[in-house]
Parts: C-alpha cells; structure tokens; sequence
C-alpha cells in the first residue's frame, strides 16, 4: 500500500513537460462524445476524405506510421511525409498518438503537414488556368496533370492543407484537452473513403476506414454506427479493405504492458474484420511490431516512429503498401533515419516548446 | 475431525474444518458496449480434502452475451505466519458464441491472505481460436487486491476490489474495480453480492467504461 502510495504521490506530484500528471490516469474525452463530434463535423463541413485522391487509379501506393509523440521536434513526421512525396506514394495513414499533447507540440505538427502540403502541391498541382493564364473555374482551382482531377480548396477540409494525410486519435492525443487540438487540424475520429480502381475490365473500389480505439474501446456509438452500416451505406463493390485504429489486439511479447480491448470487444473486433473481408489491418499504440495473419486477415502492427524509442531510428518504423491492378497489396518496411534536433537548432527555426 | 485452522480462521472459500462441501449459484446482470443489457448465471462446486487441498468446478452461463464456459481448479493453502498463501492453478474454457470464438485459459496464481485484505498475483495463458486461426497471448500478470472493512472473521463484510480478472476472464491491462459485500447467515449459508465496473483500458485511456455489472448469490457448505 505504502509503494502505491509512493506511485499516487511521484504522479500527482511530478512535474513533466511531456506528460499530463493527471492525463496519465483520465482521458479527457470519452469515444462516444468524440464520434458524436465526428459526426456533427462531418456534415457541417460536408467533408470528403477522397477529396485530394484522383478519381481513378490502377496501381498505387500508401504509407503508414504510428506513434510519432511529437513534442518540439516533428522531424520524424517530416521525413515521412517527405518519402511520401519524393516517392509518389497517394496518401498516408497515421495509426495515432501524433503528438504528445500540448499546444505547442500541436503548432509543431501543423507546421511539419503545412510544409509537406507546399511541397506536395508543388510536385502534383497546377493553376486550373487558361492559355492566357486566367483561372478557369475560380482563383482556387488547381489540376492535377496526372489524372487531369480538378481541386478546389476553397471549402474548410479535413486537414488544415491539402495533404492527404488520414490520422486516428490516439490516446495520447486526447489527454491534456487534446481531442480540441486534434479535433480543430482533423475533425474526425471516424471517418472512410473509398479509392476507385481500375481492375481488369472493370472498375472497383478500395475501402480505408478508420476507427477511434484511444479509450481502449470503440464504445457504444462507434459501435452502433458501425452496426447501422456505417460503412455499407453506399453499396460499392469493394475489391480491398484496409483498416486503421490505435489500439491494438496484439501484444509482441510478454514485456509489452500497454492495454488492449476488454476480451469480448477483441473478439467482437476480429470478428467484424473478417466479416468486413479485410485485406490488411493496421495497429498501433504498443510501440512494437508484429505481423500475423488471423482469422484471414493480415494484422500488422505498427513500431513506433519517435525519437525516444527509436533515437538513430530504423529500417522498418513505417510500411508501404503497394496495391497491384489485380488487387494484391504487397508490404514493404520502410526506414527513418532521422536524428533529433538540438534544442538551439529547433528554436533558431522556430519550433515551439 | 476438527481443524486447528478452524479456531483462528474463517475465510471466503477456505476448509472451516467442518463441512468439505461447498456450492454456489449467482445471477449476474448488467450492462457492456458490445451487448447491451445482459443477464447470466454462474455455479460453483469446490470439495476441501483438508486443509491444504481443494478443488473447484464453475460454469458460467451468460444468455445475452451467448457466452458459455467452464473452469477447473486446484488450490494448495498454507498459513505461514500470519499470513495464509493459496496457491492455484486453473483452467478454463470459454466460448464466445457471439463472436465464433472460443478460448482456452491457463492461469497459476499465489494469494496471501491476512484479516483485511489480500493481494494475487500469478500469471495467465491466454489462447483463441476463431475461423481456423489460433493465438497465444504473451504470459499476462494477474494481479488483484481486495481490502474489507471487517475482519474475515466477521458474519458481515464490505470491500472494496481491483484487479484484472472476474470469475470467468483474465485480462491484459483492463483493471476492475467495484464493492463486493457478504452476510453470512450461519456456518452453512452465506449471501454475497458484488458490484464490478471494468473500463475499456487503463491509464489515459480511461474515459470510457466497457462494462458495469452487479452479481448475487447463494453459498450453502455442508459435510
């Protein structure tokens, strides 16, 4: 009792710049009122997640990380969503725990998305222009030559840019109020798109979903919703699933201590996954990988991609998947090498503590 | 045949040196994220060869949950000093029916035991099964402690619980915490109840309740 007593005190008491003393016991926010948010936001901003993707593809890529806890340096983010554009994968997925929730690291990582947005305009889009170099729709217009898909960005999206960077809310993102930090760069926690593909002699469609796990629960009104057919609704003929959550289902090794689903919602879980027919499943949340097929489904979990786990990082801290015309996704490691900024070097180019 | 340990000891599930024969039936309701509304019941028989050795059988029958199951223990009780130490081990199957899962439970644990409270701790092996695929968790810690506001001794208690299992599962990192209570009527028949409320996980994560549950029961021992 005297030792529990011992560990109530050093948290009530410790003061840590990276660690809520009370967001280490209580999230701020339960899923429900999160997925409730989620919803609202969705209509409101009549948010469409395949906004930024071509309308058709054939062959395409998409990386995903996990776990990045930003604090001052996004520099781990940075490099990811640079491999991204000098590659030319489609989009990223982020399995949660962005940021280690303070303000400061938030403006961090809207930093680190809103310069990879400038490159990754740069690279793929152009003025929507005429010959005489008037804009044709409206100053906001742009075309991707590639797939000749014409944005606009005038309408408040997703994302504070227009990168097409899909996260999940860790739990991580939600202590220190920071579901309100998240909430404002994403506005959801629940969300899917679908990407069109070009098969053989047909087309099909490719499903992303994204599910909030940070409370170690999807809780009952994800659950309804999904129940309800949140993910049926429009009758697409769906080729692949993919799905991204935080939590995850298994644990790598015994020394691994972060929490799971209660046993009936991990069964609950892997049953709906194999209903859905999912072709890959992404974890993240216990820092470790692991890569298993059960119940037909590929399960990969996701290591961590930060500075403290990994300091001279390495060769698997993110995955890309490469989805062939015949629909075969094929999963390849991908480094990070990154070290971390001095805290001199990160002021001098006004990163936030 | 009288029982030295009868005279200073007269603990939950321990030989009172009289009656070798115990058996109990409770009835579970509650609610939980996945399910709903739920309701089941739960029967036990432990037989005390002496003071030392037992074994336990349970069945647990939750009806709304469709979720099925069966345990068999075997405990070994020691007094060392003033401490009493239980040491365990048990298997248990459960079938998810709900979920076409089905799992198989190994736990060894060690309690002590003294007047108020009492601490476990052991370790537990968790395999499922689902469409074909099998998977064995990592070895889990088992860990629970239990203070009361009486002494054992005492024919009425109240206590306070936490811990990482319930009768029926062993969890990761998911920590229940609820009141449990007791009335003991004579040597034979004892009335108990227990409150549980199991959060879908720990630490930061803890916004969000999985499961809250309230149980009671009968217990009858006779020779």
């Amino acid at each position: 009792m005297a030792a529990l007593a011992l560990v109530a005190a050093n948290i009530s008491f410790t003061s840590c710049e990276k660690v809520s003393p009370t967001g280490v016991l209580i999230g701020n926010t339960s899923v429900d009122d999160r997925v409730k948010q989620s919803m609202v936001n969705i209509s409101f901003f009549e948010m469409a997640w395949d906004k930024m993707l071509p309308d058709t593809v054939q062959e395409y890529s998409f990386l995903v990380g996990s776990d990045s806890h930003i604090t001052a340096d996004p520099g781990r983010l940075e490099e990811m969503l640079e491999i991204g554009i000098e590659y030319g994968d489609l989009f990223y997925c982020h399995l949660g725990d962005l940021a280690d929730t303070k303000a400061e690291y938030y403006s961090n990582t809207e930093r680190a998305i809103q310069e990879a947005t400038d490159k990754w305009m740069e690279k793929y889009l152009v003025p929507y222009v005429n010959e005489d170099g008037e804009p044709i729709v409206d100053t906001t217009s742009y075309i991707d030559p590639r797939t000749q898909n014409i944005y606009t960005l005038d309408k408040p999206s997703i994302f504070p840019s227009a990168l097409p960077f899909y996260p999940v809310v860790g739990n991580h993102d939600i202590t220190h109020n920071g579901w309100a930090l998240y909430c404002r760069l994403f506005k959801s926690s629940f969300y899917e798109f679908t990407v069109r593909v070009i098969c053989e002699n047909d087309t099909s469609y490719d499903r992303f979903i994204f599910l909030d796990s940070a409370n170690g629960t999807l809780g009952n009104y994800q659950i309804d919703e999904i129940e309800n057919g949140f993910f049926q609704r429009d009758q697409k003929e769906i080729r692949n699933t993919f799905t991204f959550t935080h939590t995850n289902i298994f644990r790598p090794s015994l020394n691994e201590f972060a929490s799971t689903y209660c046993r009936e919602e991990l069964y609950y879980i892997l049953d709906k996954l194999a209903d859905w027919n999912t072709t890959i499943a992404f974890w993240g949340h216990v820092h470790a990988w692991d890569d298993r097929w059960f119940g037909g489904v590929h399960h990969i979990t996701m290591p961590s991609m930060n500075f403290v786990d990994h300091p001279n990082g390495g060769d698997n801290l993110l995955v890309r998947v490469t989805v062939k015309r015949n629909g075969d996704a094929i999963v390849e490691p991908v480094g990070l090498h990154s070290k971390e900024r001095s805290k001199e070097e990160l002021s001098e180019n006004g990163y936030l503590f | 045949m009288g029982y030295a340990a009868a005279q200073y000891y007269s603990g939950d599930h321990t030989f009172d040196g009289e009656n070798k024969n115990e058996a109990s039936v409770s009835l579970t309701s509650g609610k939980n994220i996945i399910v709903g509304p739920c309701i089941g019941n739960t029967l036990h028989y432990k037989h005390y060869f002496n003071n030392h050795w037992s074994v336990d059988g349970g069945a647990n029958l939750q009806y709304t949950k469709q979720l099925y199951g069966f345990k068999a223990k075997g405990e070994y009780h020691l007094k060392i000093k003033s401490f009493h130490m239980f040491a365990s081990a048990e298997y248990m199957f459960n079938n998810y029916h709900r979920f076409n899962t089905t799992e198989n439970v190994g736990n060894m644990s060690l309690r002590f035991e003294r007047g108020y409270w009492d601490i476990t701790l052991g370790g537990s092996f968790i395999n499922y099964n689902m469409m074909g695929s099998h998977y064995t968790e990592p070895v889990t810690l088992t860990f629970g402690a239990h203070a009361s506001l009486r002494p054992r001794t005492n024919h009425w208690n109240v206590g306070l619980l936490f811990r990482n299992y319930d009768d029926f599962y062993y969890e990761n990192w998911n920590i229940n915490w609820g009141v449990d209570f007791y009335y003991r009527f004579n040597p034979t028949w004892k009335f108990f109840g227990e409150f549980n409320v199991r959060p879908a996980g720990s630490m930061s994560q803890l916004a969000s309740k999985y499961e809250t549950t309230g149980k009671v029961g009968i217990i009858y021992r006779w020779k």
